[in-house]
């Protein structure tokens, strides 16, 4: 069998690249997590409560992980029910993988659409033909009243991403089908 | 079709789908998004995304990374390389007895952390290749190991009883010094078992020989005392200030992150190799939880729009005409049965909002505030099960991951019977005298 189609090889290798980068950057989101809620008890203990720290430990913490999913992908950090599926030969669980991942596809692929009717909400989008409009910006119901329309974004790229792990995943079992390692 | 049937057949599809050994997270989302949309149209497409949303809302889930940081700065700088050795001059002398101060090794690793992953890391690269040394029964080791360290989710913090008071709206400070009483006793009757097991059978277990024993001074066995002083000080840092409330369980938890690196810089451990696989393995395990609750939360919203709760409900309470003891009974039952098949994160976010508002209901003699905190000790404890039950458990599958080629699959099965049938007693144990669980509780908070 010939080699697979070079632009699919190379969609393979772009979406695992960016997906590391975004993940290594999502990996460092802890730490701001960490740092934002050490503030808040301190502003607690000693000055004025601060509003923002509850609304955004909560947003980075979304980000955290609905960015790094698609690097916890490629470590393989994802649990799987592996009583039979451990015990089969690469090949035959990369052929496996390559029916079931329409499942995760499907998943995604409504999460994405999800996403961006939410994401399209918070910015109140209406289309005059191919140009977006914006109306009334949403704001979360709080003391602090921040913009939903940044996190909401930053959570559908996230899925976008991870449904283009799951397609370069597909393609990568039908590679090793084919007896191919990409 | 009616509603019921819905329900089930969510439900069997997921079971069916899960052996075909596809992400756990993608499974259960696929299920929750087809049947949202086959049940409610083009509207029912939002109902994944929401979850996110209300995921987003669910505060006391940060300390979730924090624990897993925790855990592996723990285990990857070897701050209990010390706190073995304590056990090991103390204990060593009786037989059996580096797998009971195993057993306190754990105990004193879950009152610093959250989840089993870090006592069983720390178990399997300290305690396990020492004892298998020393010429401990393989199976003997693997089981304290595996059992030990799912004390994890019983013993303040405690992650398992984080996301049960999201769903039960009960107070986390309650549930963990709930949790206390019954993780020691749970940890004491492990002992009692190891106790009674190396003195019927010595050979399984063998004491450090006479010229070893020799070699320990009574000036070591004191100075390794001083390694139990940081599992009291990470613990009081985290506690002491939730407690007595000036900071919410999430800034404790991240307190204790603090206190826990402090303590491997001084004493030099935390390095750049620290740092770095402890932060990938945070992401990836934090990653891994937050999808399967991120799928689960959808999958119950489907199961809330069908009214599953009140049907399962009212099966039990008006068809069968069941006393509330025979429903708790059964309601636990089934409960280990599904966790030996369920992946235990996803049971937690799907079975309990069915189970909890039951057990709200029924009249067990507990008063009403009280049911849930009790209720939640029960349910940890089949959580743990749950960790150990063949086929499907976390710990076994972490035990394979961490065990050497020697250990195989079938001893990692065999090492856990005696455990589960130690903690099914313990279970029947709070089962019938709630104040086990309940005393700690009524003792800091009286009302």
């Amino acid at each position: 069998m010939g080699a697979l189609p070079r632009p699919l090889i190379g969609f393979v290798r772009h979406v695992d690249r960016l997906n590391y980068g975004l993940g290594r950057v999502a990996m460092y989101l802890l730490f701001v997590l960490m740092a934002v809620l050490l503030w808040s008890s301190l502003s607690k203990t000693f000055f004025n409560p601060s509003l923002w720290t509850l609304e955004m430990a909560q947003f980075i913490m979304v980000a955290y992980f609905i960015l790094g999913g698609p690097y916890a992908m490629q470590m393989g950090a994802h649990v799987r029910m592996d009583l039979f599926y451990a015990q089969q030969s690469p090949r035959r669980r990369a052929l496996w993988d390559a029916f079931t991942i329409f499942t995760l596809i499907f998943y995604l692929g409504v999460m994405v659409w999800g996403a961006w009717d939410s994401f399209s909400y918070s910015l109140s989008l209406t289309w005059d033909g191919f140009i977006p409009e914006l109306g009334r910006l949403e704001r979360s119901a709080t003391a602090w009243r921040p913009y939903l329309w940044p996190i909401k974004l930053l959570m559908l790229l996230g899925f976008v991403m991870m449904l283009l792990q799951c397609i370069a995943a597909l393609i990568r079992d039908i590679a090793k089908i084919r007896g191919e390692d990409i | 079709m009616p509603q019921e049937m819905i329900a089930l057949l969510m439900f069997s599809t997921m079971l069916l789908l899960m052996m075909t050994g596809q992400r756990v997270f993608g499974l259960i989302g696929f299920v929750a998004v087809l049947a949202s949309i086959s049940l409610w149209g083009a509207g029912g497409h939002t109902m994944g995304f929401s979850a996110a949303m209300k995921l987003m809302k669910w505060y006391p889930l940060i300390s979730l990374p924090m624990f897993v940081y925790m855990g592996y700065v723990m285990s990857e700088s070897r701050l209990a390389d010390d706190l073995y050795r304590m056990f090991h001059v103390w204990f060593g002398r009786i037989p059996g007895g580096l797998a009971m101060g195993t057993v306190l090794l754990m105990v004193l690793i879950s009152a610093m952390n959250g989840l089993s992953v870090a006592g069983m890391a720390i178990g399997s690269t300290i305690a396990l290749p020492e004892l298998l040394r020393r010429g401990y029964d393989k199976r003997m080791v693997t089981g304290v190991i595996q059992a030990g360290s799912s004390l994890g989710i019983l013993i303040p913090p405690s992650v398992v009883l984080v996301l049960y008071a999201m769903i039960a709206r009960a107070p986390v400070s309650e549930l963990w010094l709930a949790g206390v009483m019954p993780g020691l006793l749970m940890a004491g009757m492990f002992i009692a078992y190891i106790a009674i097991r190396s003195a019927i059978q010595p050979q399984l277990a063998p004491a450090l020989s006479a010229q070893e024993r020799a070699q320990i001074t009574w000036g070591e066995k004191i100075s390794t005392l001083k390694a139990g002083l940081l599992p009291f000080a990470i613990f009081a840092a985290m506690m002491v200030p939730f407690i007595n409330g000036y900071t919410s369980l999430v800034e404790s938890s991240v307190i204790g992150v603090a206190t826990t690196v402090a303590a491997a810089a001084l004493k030099r451990r935390f390095t750049r190799a620290v740092f770095e696989n402890a932060t990938r393995n945070t992401l990836g395990i934090s990653v891994m939880f937050m999808w399967v609750i991120l799928a689960a939360l959808a999958f119950g919203a489907v199961f809330d729009g069908l009214g599953a709760v009140k049907a399962i409900d009212s099966f039990f309470t008006e068809k069968m005409g069941l006393s509330p003891w025979t429903i708790l009974i059964m309601m636990q039952l089934s409960f280990l049965v599904m966790g030996m098949f369920l992946d235990d994160t996803a049971m937690l976010v799907i079975v309990a909002p069915l189970y909890v508002p039951l057990v709200a209901r029924l009249d067990l003699g507990i008063p009403p505030d009280q049911v849930l905190i009790w209720y939640g000790v029960l349910y940890t404890i089949t959580c743990q099960i749950a960790y150990l039950t063949p086929p499907f458990g976390y710990n076994l599958f972490l035990m394979r991951a961490f065990a050497p080629p020697e250990i195989s699959m079938g001893d990692i099965y065999r090492s856990v019977t005696p455990f589960v049938f130690v903690m099914v007693a313990v279970l029947a144990l709070i089962m019938a005298f709630p104040n086990i669980a309940l005393w700690l509780p009524n003792l800091i908070y009286p009302n």
